[in-house]
Parts: C-alpha cells; sequence; structure tokens
C-alpha cells in the first residue's frame, strides 16, 4: 500500500471544498457567501493534511522520531549534568581509545595478510641449535645443497644472508649498509614484485653473471628520495661496480632489514670457498615455495627426515650436545609468533580496562537513573510504557557512548602509532599499523554494546510491582537492589585495577633490577664504535694495521684515557657464531655433563683496562704475545680449574687442537644478555685471531665530546672508512633495555588509567550511597551518634568494598597467570612486593575517594534531613 | 434560548467513526464530503465528522485495506477521491457492528435493570 503524494492529498481536500460549494449553491445560498462557508466548514486544511501524512507514516519512523526527541532531550540533561557526563565521556573514551589503538596494532600483526604472493604457500626454514642456546643457527651452503637435492614437496628455495658493505654513489661520501645477499629464485620464492624496474631472477645466479642489485624501498624512498632514475645506474658496492636493476616493493623485512638485495658475484666472501664448501660456515636463511599440491606437513615431514640424514652423514659437524633441529612454518606464523604473546597480553589488558571502563560508566548511570527514579515514575504514571522509558534512557546512553566513542578514536589514532612502534621491537610488521575504517567500526561497536548495557542496567518503575519506586517519595530512596549492583561494579573495578596494578608492578621491579643491576663494565666513560671492515679484501695484516694505528693515534688524543679494540660491543651487537667447544688441559666432563659451550671474543691488549673489568689474576695481553695464549672469565676458571691453578694451564678449540696457554682470569661480564648469567668465556688476543670491528675509547671527561676528533684520526688513518653508532655503553645498555622500558610503561600506564577510573568510580558509590541515605544520618545523628562515628563507617565501607575487590583480584589474577601461562610459556607471577604496593596504593585511592562523600555524611543537617521526606 | 442543531449534537464515541464509514459505504462507493453528509443526514442531524477525523480515519482505513479509494467525478462534474468497501472491509463491518451491539445490549443492562433489581441493590 503506497501512501499517497503530497500533492494528491491536496486535490482531494480541495475536491471536498468544492463539492461542498456545490451544495450550497444548490441549497440557494450565494457563491461567495458559500464559498467562505464551505473554507470555515472544513476547519484547519494544515492540521487535516498532517494527521492524513501520519497516517501513513510507517510506525518504526515514528519510533525513530522518538529517539530523536529523546536523544535532543538527553542532550539537554546531560549538558545540565556536566560533571558526570564528562567522567562517564571521558571514561569510556579511554576504554574504547586503548582497545583500537591495541587492536589496530594486533590486526596489522596477526591478522593482515602479507604483500607476498600466495604467502600460505611461502614456508621459512630453520636450522635451530638450542643445546648452544640458539634458535636460529642457520644453514652453510653444502647444508642448503643437502637439503635442496630431491626435495619433492619444495617448488623452489630463496636463500638469503646479509653481509654489511660500503656504498659509494650518486655523488655521496661512503656509508655502509646491509645487503641481502641472495641466489636467483629468491623473488621467485618470495612472491614479492618489483615497485620499479625487475628484481633478480635465475639468470643473475653464480659467479659468472653480471653483478646486479635492487634497493629496498624504505632505502629508496628515504636515503634516495624516491628517484627513479636509478634504475640502470652503476654503483660501487663492496669491492665492485654493480648495477642497480630496480626497486623492490614494500614488503616485510625479514629475516633482516636490509637497503640494497644483491646477486651473489657482488660478495666476494659468498664466492669464497669457505662460504661455498664450509658445512659449519652457517650464515644464510632458507625459504621455500610449496610444490603444487604439497602440504605444509609434507613438506616438513619430507625436509626433516633429509636434514636427519644429513646429519648422520656428517655427523662431526652437528655436536650432539648442540641438539640441532629443523623447524618448517609458514613465514607468516613465523613473522607473527614473537609478537603474538606481548600482543594477546597488551588485548587482555585493554579488554580489562574496557570491563573497567564499563563498570564505572555503569556505576554512575545506575546512579543516575536512581536520581531520575521520580521522573521516570511520573512518565509512567502519564502512560509511557516499558519501551518508551528503555528508549529514555537508550537516548542517554548512546549519547555517552557515542561521545566517548568518538574521543576514544580520536585518542586511538596517536596511541596506535605508539602502540605499533612499541610491538615493532617483536615483529617488523607492526611498524605499519594504522587506524582505519574496520578500526573506526570497532569503535562504533563497542559504542553500541556499551549503550545498550548500560540502558537496561536501571531498573525501571512499573505500575504492577510492588515496593518500586513510586511518585510518593520525593527524596531520593536506593533500594537493596540497586546498592547491591553498585557494589558489584564497583568490586569489579577495584579487581581489575588490581591485578593491571599488580602486573605494572612486576614489570617496573623487573626493569628496576636490570638498570640498577652491577654489569661489571664501566659504563659512563667508555665510548663503542663501530668500524665495520670494508668487505672488499682488506682483512687480515691490513687490516690489523689499521686498528694498530688507530689505536695508536687515537690514545695520543687529550681527553683519551686509552684505546682498545675487539668484535663485540656489549649487548648491541649478537654473534651466535663465537659459541664454541674448547677442550681444557686437565679437564674430563664427568658421565652425563654436558662440555659447557664458550663464549670466544677476540680483544685488544688493553681491553679490560679501557671496560673497567678487572684482571683477577694474571696478566693482560701484550703487544709482544707472539706465542698463543689465552685468558677466561672467572665462571670458567672456576669450573675447569676447581683448584685456582688455572695460570698457565692451557686449552684449545675443540676443531683444532693447538694448545694456547692462559695468561689471565678477569671477572666475568656478561655481553649479550641484559641478565647477567655466570659467564663461560675464553678471551684470545685480537692479533692472533685476525680481526676485530669495534673501537672502545675511554674518555676523561664526556665521551660524547670525543666522537668528533676521534672520527677525523680514524678517517686519517683510513679515508674511506666508515664510522658507525658511537655510544657509550650506558646509551647502549639503555637502547637494548627499551622494550623492557615499554614494556614496563605501557603496562603502567593501563594500570594509571584503571586506578585513576576506579577512584572515580568508589568516589562515586560512596557519594551516591551517602546522600540516598541522607535521611537515616540524620536520624542517627539525633538519636546520638557522633559525626566521627558517621565518618568512619563511611570510610569503613569504602575500605571493604577495595578489600573485597583487591582479594577477588588476587585470586583472578593468580588462576589468570595460571591459565597464560599454560598457554604463553613462561610467564613470572608478580612477586609480593609488587602485589601488596598495588594493594596499598588501591587502598589510599580509595581512602581519598572516601573522605568527601564521609566528610558530607558526618556534617549532615540533622533537622533538615528529618525534614526532607 | 432556543436551540441551535450545533448544541443538540452528539460527540462521536472514541473507535465508531470506523464503523460508521463502513456501514456507509455499504451502499456503494463515496467521496470524502459525500461520507460526512451520508452520517449527517443518516443520525438525523445529530452527529457532525468533522474533516479533521474524517480524512484521516479513511487513509487508516484503506491502509489496512478494508476500502480502495480510486479518482472519479461527481455528478457535477467535480473530480474527487471516491472510497469503496473491499471484501475484508465487508467483514470487518460485521465484526464491528457485533461488538457494537453488545456493547449497546450491556449499557442498556446496567442502565436499564431489570424491574427489582435496583432496589435488591
Amino acid at each position: 500500500m503506497k501512501p499517497p503524494k503530497l500533492d494528491e492529498l491536496d486535490e482531494e481536500i480541495r475536491g471536498h471544498i468544492a463539492l461542498s460549494i456545490q451544495e450550497r449553491i444548490a441549497r440557494g445560498e450565494d457563491p461567495e457567501a458559500a464559498r467562505l462557508a464551505a473554507i470555515k466548514e472544513f476547519g484547519n486544511v494544515l492540521l487535516t493534511r498532517e494527521s492524513i501524512e501520519r497516517v501513513w507514516r510507517p510506525r518504526w519512523l515514528d519510533g525513530v522520531e522518538a529517539l530523536g526527541r529523546d536523544i535532543r532531550f538527553a542532550l539537554r540533561s546531560l549538558m545540565r549534568a556536566k560533571g558526570l557526563t564528562g567522567t562517564v565521556v571521558l571514561t569510556l573514551a579511554l576504554g574504547i581509545g586503548a582497545n583500537a589503538a591495541i587492536f589496530s596494532v594486533v590486526r596489522s600483526v596477526l591478522l593482515r595478510p602479507l604483500v607476498n604472493r600466495d604467502p600460505d604457500r611461502l614456508i621459512y626454514i630453520r636450522q635451530t641449535a638450542y643445546g648452544i642456546g640458539t634458535d636460529n643457527y642457520k644453514f652453510s651452503m653444502p647444508e642448503i645443497r643437502d637439503l635442496e637435492a630431491n626435495a619433492r614437496t619444495i617448488r623452489a628455495f630463496g636463500d638469503f644472508s646479509t653481509v654489511d658493505l660500503r656504498l659509494i654513489g650518486f655523488g655521496r661520501g661512503p656509508r655502509m649498509v646491509t645487503a641481502g645477499v641472495v641466489n636467483g629464485s629468491f623473488f621467485d620464492v618470495m612472491g614479492l614484485r618489483p615497485a620499479l624496474g625487475r628484481l633478480l631472477n635465475n639468470g643473475d645466479d653464480g659467479p659468472k653473471a653480471p653483478p646486479v642489485a635492487v634497493f629496498t624501498h624504505p632505502f629508496w624512498r628515504s636515503v634516495l628520495h624516491g628517484d627513479s632514475s636509478v634504475v640502470g645506474k652503476t654503483i660501487r658496492l663492496g669491492p665492485g661496480l654493480v648495477t642497480v636493476v630496480g626497486v623492490l616493493e614494500p614488503s616485510v623485512p625479514y629475516p633482516a632489514e636490509t637497503q640494497v638485495i644483491a646477486n651473489v658475484v657482488t660478495s666476494p666472501h659468498h664466492l669464497s670457498a669457505m662460504m661455498q664448501l664450509q658445512r659449519w660456515h652457517r650464515m644464510t636463511d632458507l625459504f621455500g615455495r610449496l610444490a603444487p599440491g604439497a602440504t605444509l606437513e609434507e613438506a616438513r615431514a619430507e625436509l626433516t627426515a633429509a636434514h636427519a640424514a644429513m646429519m648422520r652423514a656428517h655427523s662431526e659437524d652437528y655436536a650432539a650436545q648442540a641438539h640441532v633441529g629443523l623447524q618448517v612454518t609458514r613465514l607468516s606464523d613465523q613473522l607473527a609468533s614473537p609478537a603474538r604473546n606481548i600482543l594477546l597480553l597488551l588485548l587482555a589488558a585493554a579488554a580489562v580496562v574496557f570491563i573497567i571502563a564499563c563498570s564505572n560508566v555503569a556505576n554512575l548511570i545506575l546512579g543516575r537513573s536512581v536520581r531520575r527514579e521520580a521522573e521516570l515514575a511520573v512518565r509512567a504514571a502519564l502512560g509511557a510504557g516499558q519501551g518508551a522509558l528503555r528508549r529514555t534512557l537508550l537516548a542517554e546512553s548512546l549519547v555517552l557512548c557515542t561521545a566517548g566513542a568518538a574521543l576514544g578514536l580520536a585518542l586511538a589514532w596517536p596511541l596506535a602509532t605508539v602502540a605499533g612502534r612499541y610491538a615493532a621491537r617483536f615483529s617488523v610488521r607492526a611498524l605499519d599499523a594504522r587506524v582505519d575504517a574496520s578500526v573506526l567500526w570497532l569503535g562504533v561497536g563497542l559504542a553500541l554494546v556499551a549503550s545498550v548495557l548500560l540502558a537496561f542496567v536501571p531498573r525501571l518503575p512499573s505500575a504492577d510491582r510492588k515496593g518500586g519506586p513510586g511518585l510518593a517519595v520525593g527524596g531520593l530512596r536506593m533500594t537493596p537492589g540497586t546498592r547491591r549492583r553498585l557494589g558489584i561494579f564497583a568490586t569489579t573495578q577495584i579487581a581489575c585495577s588490581f591485578v593491571l596494578l599488580a602486573g605494572a608492578g612486576m614489570l617496573l621491579a623487573t626493569l628496576n633490577a636490570l638498570q640498577t643491576a652491577n654489569t661489571g663494565y664501566d659504563m659512563r666513560q667508555v665510548l663503542a664504535i663501530d668500524v665495520p671492515p670494508p668487505a672488499d679484501g682488506v682483512s687480515g695484516e691490513a687490516m690489523l694495521d689499521f686498528f694498530r694505528e688507530a689505536t695508536r693515534q687515537i690514545g695520543q688524543l687529550p681527553g683519551v684515557e686509552g684505546v682498545a679494540s675487539g668484535l663485540i660491543v656489549p649487548w648491541r651487537d649478537r654473534n651466535d657464531g663465537l659459541k664454541m667447544h674448547f677442550d681444557f688441559e686437565g679437564y674430563q666432563p664427568a658421565t652425563g655433563e654436558e662440555v659447557p659451550v664458550c663464549r670466544m671474543r677476540p680483544v685488544s691488549p688493553g681491553f679490560f683496562g679501557v671496560l673497567g673489568v678487572p684482571i683477577l689474576a694474571g696478566r693482560d695481553f701484550a703487544d709482544t704475545d707472539t706465542a698463543r695464549v689465552a685468558m677466561i672469565s672467572q665462571s670458567l676458571a672456576q669450573r675447569m680449574f676447581p683448584n685456582g691453578d688455572a695460570i698457565d694451564r692451557h686449552l684449545s678449540f675443540a676443531r683444532d687442537k693447538q694448545p694456547r696457554r692462559i695468561v689471565g682470569v678477569v671477572a666475568d661480564v656478561d655481553d649479550e644478555d641484559v641478565v647477567q648469567e655466570p659467564m663461560l668465556t675464553v678471551y684470545l688476543p685480537m692479533l692472533q685471531v685476525g680481526y676485530a670491528t669495534r673501537l672502545f675509547v675511554r674518555a676523561a671527561g664526556d665521551p660524547h665530546a670525543l666522537v668528533p676528533t676521534v672520527t677525523r684520526t680514524i678517517r686519517k688513518v683510513s679515508a674511506d672508512q666508515a664510522i658507525e653508532r658511537p655510544a657509550t655503553l650506558e646509551d647502549v645498555r639503555a637502547q637494548v633495555l627499551t622494550p623492557q622500558r615499554l614494556n614496563a610503561f605501557v603496562f603502567s600506564a593501563f594500570g594509571g588509567i584503571a586506578l585513576l577510573i576506579a577512584i572515580v568510580g568508589v568516589a562515586g558509590v560512596l557519594a551516591f550511597s551517602v546522600s540516598a541515605r541522607t535521611r537515616e544520618f540524620g536520624v542517627r545523628l539525633a538519636v546520638g551518634a557522633t559525626p566521627a562515628q558517621i565518618l568512619t563507617q563511611v570510610l569503613r565501607e569504602g575500605f571493604i568494598i577495595v578489600a573485597i575487590g583487591i582479594s577477588a583480584g588476587a585470586l583472578c589474577g593468580f588462576g589468570l597467570a595460571r591459565v597464560a601461562s599454560s598457554y604463553l610459556g613462561a610467564l613470572s607471577t608478580p612477586g609480593v612486593l609488587p602485589a601488596a604496593v598495588a594493594a596499598a596504593l588501591l587502598i589510599a585511592a580509595a581512602l581519598v575517594a572516601s573522605i568527601v562523600p564521609a566528610a558530607r555524611a558526618s556534617r549532615v543537617d540533622v533537622l533538615q534531613a528529618l525534614r526532607s521526606e | 434560548m432556543t436551540k441551535t442543531p450545533e448544541d443538540r449534537r452528539l460527540e462521536l464515541l472514541q473507535g465508531t467513526l470506523d464503523m460508521l464509514i463502513l456501514r456507509t459505504l455499504q451502499w456503494g462507493p463515496q467521496h470524502g464530503h459525500g461520507i460526512g453528509q451520508a452520517i449527517r443526514q443518516q443520525s438525523d442531524e445529530l452527529l457532525k465528522v468533522e474533516t479533521g477525523s474524517l480524512y484521516p480515519a479513511l487513509h487508516r482505513l484503506v491502509k489496512r485495506g478494508w476500502l480502495k479509494a480510486e479518482w472519479g467525478t461527481s455528478e457535477a462534474n467535480q473530480r474527487a477521491k471516491y472510497y469503496r468497501l473491499t471484501a475484508a472491509g465487508r467483514a470487518q463491518l460485521l465484526r464491528e457492528r457485533d461488538r457494537w451491539e453488545q456493547l449497546v445490549r450491556a449499557i442498556g443492562l446496567v442502565m436499564n435493570p431489570a424491574p427489582g433489581e435496583e432496589s435488591r441493590g
């Protein structure tokens, strides 16, 4: 049935009047008088037309219109309650904003597909050696050839290794870049496309191919300013000239972030016999694309079998204690897995904040609706049905939640950037976390859920319910049910806040322990500088000469107390390849005892003095050492030579068996882990190992002030030398502790938000409970209670809410930690101290929140209270 | 003061207008003005239907499917919308008539109790 059009209605009305006139004229009336009378008789044309229109209007439109009226009313009445509105909107904004931000990051890391073509068929193959503490042992070329042979489930393999090369071109000075060196099928396996030019293909493979390279997108954008004329140009990369053939599309940099990706001929190291033939020379990551019809499980089974056969065939290269194994995963899973735990934890924290926010808002709304009960009762008495009353409440919560969501999404923008940068430490994919439409929908969804829930929290006045709120009572009355609900919401908030605060406390305690731990280094005065060797044949004697000369000249600079060189800047450089097996004179492992793996560190004479590591016995290396010598760490000395006679005993590489005399024992220092453990370290003289890349300068004053003169001095020795990342050990440690600091910061922020909301919640509940019981307090004061008694009673109420909340929180937190640790692996539960601090903080906050309402209760004017009803 | 017809007029009982319209249209299609006139004449000038109630009622009945509206021309050649009873409308008329008769009987019983009843109360 179609409603008639407007002009049709007009015509019908005109027809009616015309008929009326005709009739009157027929009765003998004067035409003019008849016209006037007919119009008069018809009455109000507009009104009639409007009531006809209303007949045709669909019923839901009436509902919408009524809701619109309710919303306008809600806006007006909320404007009057600015404090409440502000609190509710802000609380919701924090809850929704935190969720939206974390969700953006979770989505970009865990849910969004990779740009790689057919990412489900792209697998990542990794060799592990948990026995020597490395989850990425990498592959050597002979190993890759063994795995590739006869692999039926893998259509093609792509291999990738990195090498630091010097890049000269585009009219700039030399700069060190990390180059990915790949085989010809790498890009085909990865399923990546060029943004410009072409990528490398099978024609670029092998030692005879012309040297070519592609730039990665970030490097091309930021350093080359997106200049498309770079394609086809020739650059000097490492030892030779290389043609740039293209630019790679933006993609996840894995396994390492690089600036260029080049074919094998560009790197002399990759062509060397060591790289090609030595089974223990592992520096390559391996990818594969599943053959048509093959599944991941089949590939895993086949590769694992091939790997096991290879280890049997070359058992001399796989020490049993190393526990070498093989992992075959989808690349997408590999990328997401390290971030998954931390993200799920963050998501849980954000959800807890949302629960707290919702309970708090529910409390405030409940309190408000009790205040509105009289108004609602009047409406009900005037004929408003349950639906209409709910609609009134829904309108108000819609207004509040929409405002909250809008503000929350505005907050989500900067929060997502911060959270993305934070999560990028665990997965490179988090870097492009953005707030977008789907997050917008999440916000809208959360707001709608919240508003519907909130609209159904308060009880409605109803005619047929006994004891319901009525018109008779003018003042504020609170039913036991309402009070119970308020109490439950407040307790929930406290419990959730406690969990968050205790978690944050734990992280802060960990961070504090790490920051104040004694590292064994003199961190403040030592400047560490990367002096990477240009991989263009300058090695052996030439490189050692450079270091000798640079050390000598820098040592003469004013303000320099000492210079040394080494291979590892503590905490900044990771080098799993420097973990080896040694034989020690007179040491036989007891049955069942694992032969320990030691760190090997080449250092120059003076290294320990410069870094402030005390030599406990014997002497330092000297330039005059010509015989093979070594120094060992204290823990290693105690373990291998328990009688304290390490000096002048001998050790040797398990591989070459050449004895080296131990000349000194130094204190334990851990240059890898931020949490120090007993260190088994063998130090060898740099001159005998023949390799160094790091300079350490001990300054008398501010180490940073030395950077320009040191740089100039190094350039004087070797003009083309790249000089990078000068920093004090203190800076380095601060840098490596960033994830911990961020963890602590993020969770403290969550905890802080939770605490704030909880304070508002407790204060709100008590304030409401006090104002609802004015009469009761009046009576008590009248019959002789002192204001102090009333005050303590209200404070006690606040304390009880908090006590129950904390107990519930402790129970939940303990249970959650149990559940979480079964899913997430090792999770340290908060110690007693952080939990106690969190509890104390909450109690203190709750007492502060209770003081205002308690003081008001104790100041109740007896006469007024008794007369008020 | 003499009583004018205006003064004698009765207020329509709520809910009875629909029934009166349906009843009026039993004799054949009619336009709005005609329906109003018919009700007035049939009720001996006691009932007068305001256009502000008549037209919304007509449209409501059309919307429910009890009437059908179509444009036509009056005897005096005036274009007007004619309303016609549908089959559903006829059935509705019967139902409303039943209800009305029950109501009249019930009210009658209350207002004019059988002899003897009043004294018993």
